[in-house]
């Protein structure tokens, strides 16, 4: 797709979703449900360039999730400032939290980066559930009723974080930091000796990546008025966004909003009812989708296309 | 000073469990190239065997340990064949194997979950409350007996490597599955095989864990990352460094009461692998095993 024909899909795709509640008669629940949605995929979008342009594989997400969310409601909770402020530094927070884990450890590569992960986000939990001052603790924290956006107004929010995150990625895969991305992820040593630099590129994917996730974060607490460590740390959170990165396409441009899209309609439509299954069901996904279509619903699509469209012959 | 003493003990005691528990992991990426995700999964899956075991059948759990050794064995088999084998190999594998067996390590949990509910579960064998004194401080026989089977199954893994057909097979397709195969070793049977075996250690770890800890089903998350810190601190080289590694990790985790909260000793590990990496990335001791 040309830079032109992209955009201006993105134009009327924004404006399109921008109006919709204005003139369709969407009840309230898909109202509020839709623009959760939206920030799903601006988080997953965001899993995507670490874990799908670099590939990196990030099983801490969460942890930028919660650092974002609980700087902002404290921030919301101790000044005056608005909420759009509040969850701005809430991503910096985050952020830069990424960077502090994610400089010494992204100079490792695949499974021993993932493993790292996993001990970020477990430590980072552990902290935040016992260090009530900040986070409440268990009992966790309410967010001012004043100032905070009701789920209604939301949907807008989150269209914009969407709109964002989507930029983003179009931006990072064209761009030469793009390429610089899938140089480093094809092999670190010979993007290095072409004048990459693994480190300050990866170090800039994670911090955009971290911001991104933490501004979701805060904006989850506006959306739930409430957040307590156990949900916004939880290891469940990193493994959420992974899912739709997956499903949806890894390492595809666009391929995380559809996968978002899959995954909020399992969450809310399937396991609402047999919640005792959801860890199987994603695990058997995973395995599915990795053995038979690892580029997910993107290279289900792209497989269809090539079906659909035969191949023309040179006469 | 008694009382370090004792806290020495006590971390070499640990020690043993977990170069155990961290084996299985390092055998498998030293030999395919892939981390097990699913290893804390199975030395969950394990301890819920063990305790099935010793609740229906009233089979203590150190007697267990044949019958799980099989069956994990044969789980592992079944994992690889069914799953593993048609990923690609190399580099561009190493990320779909990371998720696959994640995606494993999910389906083992909520099976466990379904089963046998998420309340914790623990093992009283009639000697859990006895205890040894050891060096002025008193240790519970099944701690004891624990470390002996930890060291006896490190020794005979140690000699099956060494002085075996089979064992020097695995090591030489450890180093190059290509020459291996133009030397008519059959390289997919000894991954087969290795899979196989990571994955009985893994259930050995799991059963002798049931001994010693209260256990559900998201039990294991924590043991991946201890073993995976102890092949980092250790290298992949030899049984020496898994040792030193699962040393330096179990007197970090026991003497950190002295520094921080109760809570926070799991973070201990991580914190000791972050500061590896940054200073020494290629381990503490033995060959470099991060590129």
């Amino acid at each position: 797709m040309s830079r032109v024909r992209f955009l201006l899909a993105f134009a009327a795709a924004l404006a399109a979703l921008w109006v919709a509640p204005l003139v369709l008669p969407i009840g309230d629940y898909t109202h509020n449900i839709v623009g959760l949605t939206f920030m799903f995929m601006a988080a997953a979008l965001a899993w995507n360039w670490l874990g799908g342009y670099v590939g990196q594989i990030s099983f801490g997400h969460a942890a930028m999730f919660g650092v974002g969310g609980f700087v902002a409601a404290r921030i919301m909770l101790s000044s005056g400032l608005p909420f759009s402020v509040a969850w701005l530094l809430g991503g910096l927070a985050a952020g830069l939290f990424g960077l502090l884990w994610g400089h010494p450890t992204l100079r490792l590569r695949g499974p021993y980066f993932s493993i790292a992960t996993i001990g970020v986000g477990e430590a980072t939990r552990l902290v935040a559930t016992y260090w009530s001052d900040f986070t409440g603790g268990s009992s966790g924290l309410s967010l001012p009723l004043a100032g905070n956006p009701t789920k209604y107004q939301l949907y807008w929010y989150g269209l914009y974080l969407l709109g964002g995150a989507v930029l983003i990625s179009y931006g990072l895969a064209r761009s030469r930091i793009g390429l610089g991305l899938s140089a480093i992820k094809e092999d670190v040593e010979a993007a290095g000796d072409l004048g990459v630099n693994p480190t300050l590129y990866q170090d800039i994917v994670l911090f955009l990546s971290g911001t991104m996730v933490g501004v979701c974060g805060g904006f989850y607490a506006s959306y739930q008025a409430f957040i307590d460590p156990q949900d916004m740390f939880s290891f469940d959170r990193s493994i959420g966004l992974i899912l739709m990165a997956v499903i949806g396409g890894i390492g595809t441009v666009l391929g995380p909003v559809w996968g978002a899209i899959v995954f909020v309609i399992i969450q809310e439509f399937l396991l609402a009812n047999y919640s005792e299954l959801y860890l199987g069901l994603y695990g058997a996904l995973l395995i599915l989708i990795i053995l038979f279509e690892p580029l997910g619903l993107t290279g289900l699509v792209r497989r269809l296309h090539r079906l659909a469209i035969p191949v023309r012959r040179a006469t | 000073m008694g009382e370090v003493v004792v806290l020495a003990v006590s971390a070499v005691l640990l020690a043993g469990f977990y170069a155990a528990m961290a084996y299985g992991l390092g055998l498998i990426y030293g030999v395919l190239r892939i981390v097990n995700l699913a290893h804390g999964g199975i030395i969950m899956a394990s301890a819920y065997v063990t305790w099935q075991l010793f609740d229906r059948f009233a089979i203590d759990p150190f007697l267990a340990i044949p019958i799980v050794l099989v069956v994990f064995f044969a789980i592992g088999v079944g994992i690889y064949l069914g799953l593993v084998r048609f990923l690609p190999r190399g580099p561009a594998g190493a990320v779909q194997s990371l998720l696959l067996l994640f995606g494993v390590w999910l389906v083992i949990r909520n099976v466990a979950y379904l089963l046998f509910t998420g309340n914790e579960q623990v093992i009283h064998t009639g000697y859990a409350t006895s205890s040894v004194r050891i060096l002025g401080g008193s240790f519970s026989a099944t701690r004891l007996a624990v470390f002996a089977v930890a060291t006896v199954a490190l020794f005979t893994l140690h000699l099956l490597l060494t002085r075996t057909y089979l064992g020097k097979a695995i090591r030489a397709v450890a180093q190059n599955p290509d020459s291996c195969t133009l030397a008519g070793i059959n390289v997919e049977r000894i991954y087969v095989f290795t899979f196989g075996l990571g994955t009985a250690l893994a259930g050995l770890a799991g059963t002798l864990a049931s001994t010693l800890f209260a256990f559900n089903p998201s039990f294991g998350a924590s043991e991946l990352l201890k073993s995976f810190v102890i092949i980092v601190l250790g290298g992949l080289g030899s049984i020496v460094g898994i040792a030193l590694g699962a040393l330096v990790l179990a007197f970090a985790e026991v003497f950190a009461v002295y520094a921080v909260p109760p809570y926070l000793t799991t973070a201990v590990g991580f914190v000791l692998l972050v500061v590896v990496l940054v200073l020494r990335p290629g381990g503490l001791f033995g060959q470099r095993v991060l590129r």
